[in-house]
């Protein structure tokens, strides 16, 4: 019974970073009704740059983001504006290749700049230690990970709740061609729409990396990741992306415990079987 | 009562002439061309041979993979896990059976069709981008299943066992023959479907589906049909690759690469044409022999390359060589359409 | 003055406008008569930016601004209420103006002026923009062209769908707009009151201007002819 509910709230703690993954994705394909296949890539880019500015700066992980968040949004900024503006809101292919394409460019320059090899980051103090309730034990770091996830979930509801980017954000979920009527400059916003999205990703990437060995090839899976969570959330809500997440985790832990390499198998089988029995996902607000 | 004013279009978009296209030429020179190349076991030599295989069977991946993007409307990431369920069934069967492989090979796009059948249950459910992603994740459950399996050799995969009984010009022959038929029956099948009723119901979901569905179009089983049929395809294709390997794994088999090199094939080719794969898989294989000594960088500069096509020439090479040349050998010429979203963007300025 | 000279508009292959010359000024009320498929849609979204034409075709004040984006065009105070009223329906009434507000012109309609010509509007404010009945929702979407302050004010099917008080309601805002100043092109199905609502009339018929006149001198007649093309 210790060992399901510890499960369990160790799938809930990682189901949190998989939902970090999936805000971002939420947030574009809401406002851009975009999926950026290079997604997961650049998660892996952000841990690759938070290695990085560790080595040079001598800092902690936590202390390189800030370095590495507004590197990330600059770098959002440039694709989007110098790039992706390019195929928004025409066909659905041009998008889809294009990023696709990109998700490989990527992974081979990440090859070639850092080696396949696998690398972690030094977590300092904070890896492996965790703290006793009952007979679970529940880790700092998946903590920590889930609190920073859930408060940028609220950080961004409020950005898109009170804000004027926030409503322009809505207004241009709900009608592109009439949010251009009222002064939405396309270019420029999705720009910076991009660039926040890059932001929650290196927030993302630096507690991913902090847990998780990477390599240049892992960003397909934490795509797979962000998907399911945003699919199974229901497309347009984003507080559904957060459920979603949750879900994936405690799907890929349990599965885990089955059988040891089986945990992404079923958290793939769970999502599959969920969009049979929902096939808008829970929460959802925006036809697809 | 005036004249009804009609729609005043300005120009044709052929430039008023009609495309060049084969005449009684083109079943000659394909069946010279077919023959020449049924010959090739006698006159060349077992490394061509085993090119030509990986042209023939990747041309059939890239083709399938274009019909259901190009013509159904459906981008399939996760296409590449027919090619494991067409080779693991190959080899499971044959090693099992003690069969010879030529024979089990229908079988094996059988268990693909099959496989593509189920598969579509809960990837109907979807479309567009996440149908792409859908399909990536069902690839991802079939590597997993297969990675996990040990009875089908788990990670270090399995030989085919049956194929030893064969020496090796008579195998290296068969396994030749076997991926010229996939080459070219993909190619055949896919210009006989287009030209069927199946292609254009396919074509009028893609241009409209309210509009084909208002018009009693099956979109449905009409997308099923070439999802089944694309399956086939890659399965088949997928089995014959790995009859020249010999041995299969599930890392190799169920490979995100397989649909990458499709994707950089068609798009460099032309999406949405039957021409273009074949100039793809040219383009594609003279980049590789001049250009994987330089590993990553190499892939690095197709992905370039691809991203810059989808670009600035979103229809590919085809389309630039179709427009310069005006030329439609086979009659099954469409074009991608440019605004799904239905907002009249910014359209073109009129015709000066 | 707002004007067009020569304005071609296509889709693609197709050809909408045909050598359209209009023009507004400064407080004029300014009707746009013809039936469906006329062309009046493609001439106001020409004239916004949301269809390419031209740097030439389009003229405001003595300067050349054909083409140039919707988000320029609200910057130099040409504001379209597209057809159909096209409110956010995630944005309650009051965020659909705060919207408008942030990204248009200051002036002298605030959304606080708004409100208090509009007095119905004001308990309305937190309430999902489309859940508000139809007229109400027109008068939300002139209100959110009105507060980016434009100098002229293109209005699509003001009318349409709308109750006879609604309509009252609709067409005193407009008066009130033009009485501050802004130069207004409307869109109004029923002839009749098109033409006693305006200053003068266009009508259009397949993509050319068939008639055009003051509208308190204008032949029923003629405009009936032009209007069907019978």
């Amino acid at each position: 019974m210790a060992i399901a509910c510890e499960t369990l709230i160790d799938g809930l703690l990682l189901g949190a970073l998989y939902a970090l993954f999936g805000l971002g994705l939420s947030i574009s394909l809401g406002v851009m009704r975009m999926i950026n296949i290079a997604h997961g890539d650049f998660i892996v880019v952000g841990a690759y740059l938070t290695s990085l500015t560790m080595q040079l700066a001598g800092v902690q992980p936590l202390a390189s983001l800030i370095v590495v968040v507004p590197a990330m949004f600059i770098l959002g900024w440039l694709l989007q504006r110098l790039l992706l503006n390019r195929v928004v809101g025409g066909s659905m292919f041009a998008p889809l290749l294009v990023t696709f394409g990109l998700s490989v460019i990527i992974q081979n320059l990440l090859q070639e700049t850092f080696t396949a090899d696998t690398r972690s980051l030094q977590a300092g103090d904070i890896a492996g230690r965790g703290f006793e309730v009952g007979s679970i034990s529940i880790g700092i770091l998946p903590l920590l990970s889930a609190s920073v996830a859930v408060l940028l979930f609220a950080l961004t509801h409020l950005l898109v709740a009170r804000t004027h980017f926030g409503r322009q954000s809505r207004a241009v979920a709900d009608d592109p061609a009439t949010a251009r009527l009222i002064g939405v400059d396309d270019k420029n916003f999705f720009a910076v729409v991009t660039g926040f999205v890059f932001a929650v990703i290196a927030i993302a990437s630096v507690l991913y990396a902090m847990r998780t060995p990477f390599s240049p090839s892992a960003g397909p899976e934490r795509l797979l990741y962000s998907f399911e969570a945003v699919v199974l959330g229901g497309l347009g809500s984003l507080w559904g992306t957060l459920v979603g997440g949750l879900v994936i985790g405690v799907a890929q832990l349990f599965g885990a415990r089955i059988s040891s390499g089986l945990g992404p198998f079923f958290g793939h089988l769970i999502f599959l079987l969920l969009l049979l029995a929902r096939p808008n996902g829970f929460f959802n607000r925006q036809a697809r | 009562m005036s004249e009804p004013a009609v729609l005043s279009v300005q120009r044709n978009d052929d430039g008023g002439a009609r495309p060049w296209r084969f005449a009684g030429g083109l079943p000659i020179a394909l069946v010279l061309v077919v023959v020449v190349l049924a010959l090739l076991p006698w006159y060349a030599d077992f490394a061509t041979e085993r090119l030509l295989v990986e042209v023939f069977t990747l041309f059939a991946i890239a083709f399938a993979w274009n019909l259901l993007a190009g013509y159904g409307g459906m981008v399939a990431i996760g296409q590449y896990a027919f090619v494991g369920i067409g080779s693991y069934s190959l080899f499971a069967i044959s090693d099992a059976f003690h069969l010879n492989p030529w024979l089990v090979l229908p079988i094996a796009t059988l268990c693909t069709a099959t496989a593509a059948l189920i598969f579509a249950g809960p990837m109907f459910r979807l479309s567009g981008a996440y149908f792409a992603v859908g399909t990536w994740v069902l690839a991802e459950m079939t590597r997993i299943a297969a990675l996990n399996t040990g009875w089908l050799g788990a990670g270090a995969g399995m030989p085919l066992e049956m194929i030893g009984e064969f020496d090796r010009w008579s195998r290296n022959a068969y396994v030749y023959w076997a991926a010229l038929v996939v080459g070219v029956g993909s190619f055949a099948i896919g210009a006989v479907v287009l030209r069927s009723r199946l292609g254009l119901a396919l074509m009028s979901v893609r241009d409209s589906e309210a509009a084909a569905l208002a018009c009693g179009v099956p979109a449905t089983r009409a997308r099923l049909s070439l999802w089944v049929i694309a399956a086939a395809i890659t399965g088949t294709a997928g089995a014959v690759s790995y009859m020249s390997t010999l041995q299969v794994t599930p890392d190799a088999s169920f490979s995100l690469n397989w649909t990458a090199s499709a994707i950089f094939i068609v798009v460099l080719g032309g999406i949405g044409t039957i021409e273009g794969p074949v100039i793809g898989t040219a383009v594609y294989f003279a980049l590789r022999e001049t250009f994987a000594d330089f590993g990553a960088w190499y892939f690095i500069g197709l992905g370039s390359l691809a991203v810059a096509t989808m670009i600035v020439a979103p229809g590919g090479a085809w389309s630039l060589l179709a427009r310069y040349a005006n030329i439609d050998p086979f009659g099954i010429r469409r074009r991608m359409p440019d605004d799904a979203s239905g907002n009249h963007r910014r359209s073109d300025d009129c015709p000066a | 003055m707002l004007r067009t000279e020569g304005l071609r508009a296509c889709y693609g292959l197709f050809q909408a406008l045909f050598d359209v010359n209009i023009r507004v000024g400064p407080s004029e009320m300014v009707a746009l008569i013809g039936s469906n498929g006329a062309g009046k849609s493609t001439l106001f979204r020409s004239i916004v930016g949301s269809v390419r034409v031209s740097p030439q075709s389009v003229w405001l004040d003595d300067v050349a601004v054909g083409g140039d984006s919707e988000r320029r065009q609200l910057d130099r105070g040409v504001v379209l209420v597209p057809e159909g009223r096209r409110l956010f329906p995630s944005l309650s009434v009051l965020e659909n103006l705060q919207l408008a507000a942030r990204n248009g012109r200051r002036g002298q309609w605030t959304i606080e002026r708004l409100f208090d010509e509009l007095s119905v509007l004001r308990p309305l404010g937190k309430r999902p923009a489309t859940s508000l009945s139809g007229g109400q929702q027109q008068l939300v979407a002139i209100g959110r062209a009105l507060v980016a302050n434009p100098s002229y004010l293109l209005c699509d099917e003001v009318s349409l769908g709308l109750s006879p008080l609604a309509v009252t309601d609709v067409y005193g805002l407009l008066r009130k707009a033009s009485a501050g100043g802004t130069g207004i092109v409307l869109v109004e199905q029923t002839v009749n009151r098109a033409l006693s609502e305006s200053d003068r009339f266009y009508c259009l018929q397949k993509g050319r201007v068939m008639l055009e006149g003051e509208s308190a001198a204008a032949d029923r007649a003629k405009v009936a002819e032009a209007y069907f093309g019978v």
